[in-house]
């Protein structure tokens, strides 16, 4: 994706956006409601038509694509009739993509749902009409797996299978698979890499263990000569505070244990505790997405550059 | 491009023969003409109702030519054909598998023509078993032949049109009771009217309406077009409807 922007109004939803996904890798695209994920994504898809910016899948842009629900498979939204059996939903897409019709039930196997297939999809529960999202991305055995929110509505139990079959999609057998979710928790387990937008904005991407060691995490040190060590650390600008009011421990951010406790024992300092307190990648993701709600976006005036 | 089409025209049949609209819109075209068609030979040579005699040639043009009273149920089926991928929101799925949104209308023009085709030959066959049937155990039904004969080979092509511009009119609305709600009130509504009112009567036979009375009527009408003129203009109307829907279809962002 490059350089994607969509004004709604005068809310820009989505402003100059760009990344790119790699194969053989579940990427976690994060961002509150609001923050324009559901737009990129239809943008990349070509429903949506962006004010500027392109994606390509391969080099070539979904509608030139020759066939493209053999190359690209998309869950945006539980989108059937209700009359429609699940069975009879997937063989439409058979039709429409030139894929024999025996494909429906195949895929219905793949998620599970393959005694549901012949029941009307407007008696399906939320978990099983994302599986029918799922079951219609599939049917095209594609390269590329573009999720919109899959886990919503699913039970803890569709969202542990879910978790496991897109690992499996992406590990095993190479996809590529883009998956967006407005919680952290759900991807957390999921994904190798993250891709966070806020307000429309990139926040911040890289894999899991990139965004946690970026986060500089802060260390906690007591010591019976407080008031010496905190001088000491703050020598070179290091924040250090106080852990509480009674303690004699110090909060210490943007250094590592290793070079706390280097300095402290080149000034002689007798240090009792020296302890990482990595922040939790929960507490980064809220960081980072912290202002960009869906109600905080920005004026398209105010926020052109 | 033509294969991908014919494969774009059987999925829209699979969509259409997988739930029971089509049905339901069948029996209820049946039930429409057929009714008009008892109603018109019950009271056909009545004084006070001013409809011909059973045995005279206005009454047998007449009665054939009421299997054009379902062409509201053909614009209905062509409106549900479209709209209903926006209504269950089924568009979004429909254009992915096609991005060429074009194509996928032009299939639905193509499929629903197409379907339209056995649809109409089953309403001008109720309707032309309830005029026989009826006529006869009344004394004398019309003949199926000549006049008679055409005026129904246009009401069965006029039905196939009003299924091709309900699928243009559907692209245009998008919202499915809307369309239909739309479709009702100029049809009987805003056409009678204009029909009626002396000073818009001339421009009445220029009008979807007007052009199927002018394939159909010759029953103390108005003025109208020429049979053929009135076929060409409803088919003009019918691609008008399908370009324009087309063209919309294509540009909206689907949401």
């Amino acid at each position: 994706m490059n350089g994607l922007t969509k004004t709604f109004g005068k809310v820009r939803a989505v402003d100059d956006l760009s990344f790119t996904v790699e194969p053989g890798q579940v990427t976690g695209f994060l961002g509150p409601n609001g923050a324009g994920k559901t737009t990129t994504l239809r943008m990349a898809l070509g429903l949506i038509t962006p004010d500027t910016g392109t994606t390509t899948f391969n080099g070539v842009g979904y509608p030139g694509l020759p066939e493209p629900m053999r190359q690209v498979g998309a869950v945006l939204e539980t989108a059937f009739h209700p009359a429609r059996s699940g069975r009879d939903h997937l063989r439409v897409y058979c039709r429409a993509t030139g894929l024999p019709v025996g494909r429906a039930d195949e895929v219905l196997g793949l998620v599970g749902l393959g005694t549901a297939g012949r029941r009307r999809a407007g008696g399906y529960s939320l978990g099983m009409r994302q599986r029918l999202g799922l079951a219609t991305a599939l049917l095209g055995d594609p390269a590329v797996l573009v999720l919109d929110e899959p886990a919503n509505g699913l039970d803890p139990e569709g969202i542990q299978w879910l978790r496991g079959f897109l690992r499996h999609l992406a590990h095993d057998q190479g996809r590529t698979v883009l998956v967006s979710s407005h919680l952290l928790s759900e991807v957390e387990q999921t994904a190798d890499r993250v891709v966070i937008v806020g307000a429309g904005k990139l926040v911040r991407q890289g894999t899991l263990a990139e965004l946690r060691s970026g986060s500089a995490g802060s260390v906690l040190v007591r010591s019976p000569q407080t008031t010496a060590l905190a001088d000491l650390l703050r020598a070179d600008g290091t924040t250090v505070a106080p852990t509480d009011a009674t303690s004699d421990g110090l909060t210490v951010t943007g250094l590592s244990t290793d070079e706390i406790g280097r300095r402290a024992f080149a000034g002689g300092i007798e240090l009792h505790e020296l302890r990482s307190r990595t922040s939790g990648l929960e507490e980064v993701y809220f960081r980072l997405t912290a202002g960009s709600e869906q109600y905080a976006a920005v004026p398209a005036e105010q926020g052109a550059v | 491009m033509g294969t991908v089409v014919a494969r774009l025209v059987r999925a829209e049949w699979t969509k259409l023969f997988t739930t029971r609209v089509w049905i339901g819109l069948l029996i209820g075209a049946c039930v429409l003409s057929g009714a008009f068609a008892a109603l018109f030979t019950a009271f056909a040579g009545n004084p006070d109702s001013g409809l011909p005699p059973l045995d005279s040639p206005a009454y047998g043009q007449l009665a054939f030519s009421l299997a054009t009273n379902a062409t509201v149920i053909s614009v209905v089926l062509g409106i549900i054909g479209i709209t209903q991928e926006y209504r269950h929101r089924t568009a979004t799925p429909t254009f992915l598998a096609t991005p060429q949104r074009g194509r996928v209308v032009i299939a639905k023009l193509l499929a629903y023509a197409l379907v339209a085709i056995p649809y109409a030959v089953i309403v001008c066959a109720v309707t032309v078993a309830v005029v026989l049937v009826y006529g006869n155990a009344r004394g004398g039904a019309p003949e199926l032949s000549g006049n008679n004969l055409e005026v129904l080979a246009f009401a069965g092509l006029a039905l196939v049109i009003y299924t091709v511009i309900g699928v243009g009119l559907g692209a245009l609305l998008k919202n499915q009771v809307g369309a239909i709600v739309a479709a009702l009130i100029y049809l009987f509504v805003v056409e009678p009217l204009l029909r009626s009112i002396p000073a818009t009567s001339g421009a009445y036979k220029w009008l979807p309406g007007g052009a199927l009375e002018a394939m159909t009527a010759t029953f103390e009408g108005p003025d109208l077009l020429e049979q053929w003129q009135g076929a060409l203009l409803l088919l003009g109307y019918g691609l008008a409807a399908a370009l324009l829907g087309t063209l919309l279809a294509v540009r909206r962002d689907v949401a």
